[in-house]
């Protein structure tokens, strides 16, 4: 357990040394959240609510939406660069498990970016952007819990796709659809409940809507008593089954390597 | 300390038709062809040995090196290093053994050498006074002191490569495997890592097996070889064996007043052969014979009462040349082999 913990160390480390891709990152993601803002205050500007959301909820939905987008995906390119070049070989010389400590080595970044990045941001939303608390202290509870589950959910499915790299020559071309399906089923860009409800019923059954949508919907208060529970469910029903299916992929993936020389 | 026995692997490669029409058709059906890298090998290594293992590209050394961490699963035989069959049991396998593989980096790419053997300390769980007596060893031996604080991505080859072989014996394992640690590097510092690795086996009696083309590396280090060649063991035994076996050739260089117009005396026509001169040196004639044929001394006499000779030097049997003539053997296997697929 010790190593895993030096690991995440060595990462807070590593991510405090990076200030330009810091900056840089953080300015970004600032004028994205003035671009949200001021596209949504001019959607806004002719009607009071869309879907039963008025303007506050929308924007606060969006924003914290966004925040949790960018701890959601996983270090799955760094498994699938490891795959590539072969170093994957040397790691399991090593006395650990590789993927506990990518995972490790992930959470150090997460919780650098979060103090660091998120945080601040977050408390800018807060006091020039509308956004509000929690209904009540329980759905901000719920949500905590639930966004910690969506992200556990957001990065083993990132580690799954990467795992593929083994039998795949390229993956970038799949990395980036996967981008893209995420952000838009897993309501990170607008609420579920804009789209028809065709839509809604098909990520009912998806993992994305796990990975954004339940916490914050949570949050806004647009799940709320029984559905909250039951969305927090099928959430922990994911996140156990992804774990899963990443560990028997991966051993098959290990007998590959070790038989077939990778 | 190791023990292999009949060891084979065999890989199923998947082939394919060239050009667009085979890729196509690889797509539904593929043909597989065996390639046998391992052929059944025998090692056995006792604690505290130095062996050089070597032969020539694809001649299964690496794979051998792979079963021997636990990388590979054997096709068939027997491994156990240290009592631990490594395939079956990797992790436990891994706390015992290090590695240096000269062509990629162990270490940590982002963080300073000194982070780097922190967390290797955390890894291996190294205990600190432990960890404090051995690096502080290595920092004398090898020369750390002015890179510990520096990225490894911004270390040279020669820097990097010291660094990356006092990563490998930090947590003092039984057995050290190094692939090629000296390639590409200056003899300075090739000079260094072998007193290093000496030092290493001296005082802790690590069992270290040696690939590596650099003979010197071998002549320095290692007390035993293993040749092997198309996936079998050719030669298993000292240096000192191998070139009373094979090294009865010999090679005088004779430095003549004038050499214009020379000849290889009559005498010797049938038993001695004059190597090729290379430009810059036209007063250097050497001459290579077997011991068999004529002793030096002999050579040097008959040479003596044809020409006025200003220098000579008689060279000692190279480990080289004779692994060489063992390689050439096996080439003309490595292209019947080719034509055959």
């Amino acid at each position: 357990m010790r190593k895993y913990i030096e690991f995440a160390r060595v990462q807070m480390q590593v991510h405090a040394a990076y200030s330009a891709w810091f900056w840089a990152n953080t300015f970004s993601v600032l004028l994205r959240m003035l671009v949200i803002y001021f596209f949504w205050k001019a959607v806004y500007s002719n009607r009071s609510e869309i879907e039963g959301m008025s303007f506050d909820g929308m924007i606060t939905y969006i924003i914290i939406a966004m925040f949790l987008q960018m701890f959601v995906s996983g270090v799955g390119r760094e498994l699938a660069h490891t795959i590539k070049d072969g170093n994957v070989a040397i790691e399991l010389m090593r006395p650990y498990h590789l993927i506990t400590r990518l995972i490790a080595m992930d959470i150090g970044d997460k919780v650098i970016y979060f103090i660091r990045g998120a945080l601040p941001l977050g408390i800018l939303a807060f006091v020039f952007m509308d956004v509000t608390m929690p209904s009540t202290w329980q759905s901000g509870i719920l949500f905590l819990l639930s966004a910690l589950m969506g992200i556990w959910i957001g990065t083993f499915f990132d580690l799954l796709i990467a795992i593929l790299a083994f039998w795949t020559i390229n993956l970038w071309g799949l990395e980036v659809m996967k981008e893209a399906v995420v952000s838009f089923f897993s309501g990170a860009l607008v609420p579920l409940i804009l789209f028809p409800d065709w839509f809604q019923t098909i990520s009912l059954f998806l993992p994305f809507q796990a990975m954004v949508y339940v916490p914050v919907a949570i949050y806004t208060g647009i799940l709320t008593g029984t559905e909250a529970w039951l969305a927090l469910g099928s959430q922990l029903i994911w996140a156990i089954l992804l774990f899963g299916l990443l560990r028997v992929l991966w051993s098959v993936a290990m007998k590959k390597v070790t038989i077939f020389g990778g | 300390m190791i023990e292999v026995n009949n060891l084979a692997k065999h890989y199923k490669i998947a082939k394919r038709d060239p050009g667009l029409r085979g890729a196509v058709k690889s797509l539904f059906y593929r043909k597989y062809e065996t390639k046998e890298a391992v052929k059944g090998i025998n090692l056995h290594i006792e604690a505290g040995e130095m062996v050089g293992y070597i032969g020539a590209n694809g001649a299964g050394k690496s794979t051998t090196i792979k079963m021997l961490t636990g990388i590979l699963t054997p096709t068939s035989g027997e491994v156990k290093v240290n009592g631990i069959i490594p395939y079956e049991n990797r992790k436990q396998n891994a706390s015992h053994i290090g590695a240096v593989f000269g062509q990629r980096t162990q270490l940590f790419w982002d963080i300073p050498v000194r982070e780097s053997y922190e967390l290797l300390k955390h890894i291996y769980e190294i205990p600190q006074k432990q960890y404090e007596e051995t690096l502080a060893e290595f920092v004398e031996v090898l020369h750390l002191e002015p890179l510990l604080g520096i990225p490894v991505r911004q270390l040279s080859l020669g820097q990097k490569m010291r660094c990356e072989l006092a990563a490998a014996f930090l947590h003092r394992p039984k057995v050290v495997y190094l692939d090629e640690p000296t390639i590409g590097l200056d003899v300075a510092v090739k000079v260094r890592i072998r007193s290093f690795i000496k030092q290493m086996n001296s005082r802790y009696g690590t069992t270290v097996l040696l690939t590596t083309h650099d003979m010197q590396d071998i002549e320095e280090i290692c007390q035993r070889i293993i040749i092997i060649d198309d996936g079998r063991v050719i030669y298993d035994g000292s240096i000192q064996n191998i070139k009373s076996q094979f090294g009865d050739k010999r090679v005088i260089h004779f430095e003549l007043e004038n050499s214009d117009d020379f000849t290889l005396p009559r005498e010797l026509a049938n038993v001695a052969q004059v190597q090729p001169r290379e430009e810059e040196d036209l007063h250097k004639i050497s001459i290579t014979f077997s011991s068999r044929d004529l002793s030096g001394a002999e050579l040097i006499s008959i040479m003596m009462n044809h020409y006025t000779i200003a220098d000579l030097t008689i060279a000692d049997p190279k480990i080289e040349t004779i692994v060489e003539e063992i390689y050439g053997k096996g080439m003309t296997k490595e292209v019947q082999n080719e034509e055959v697929h």
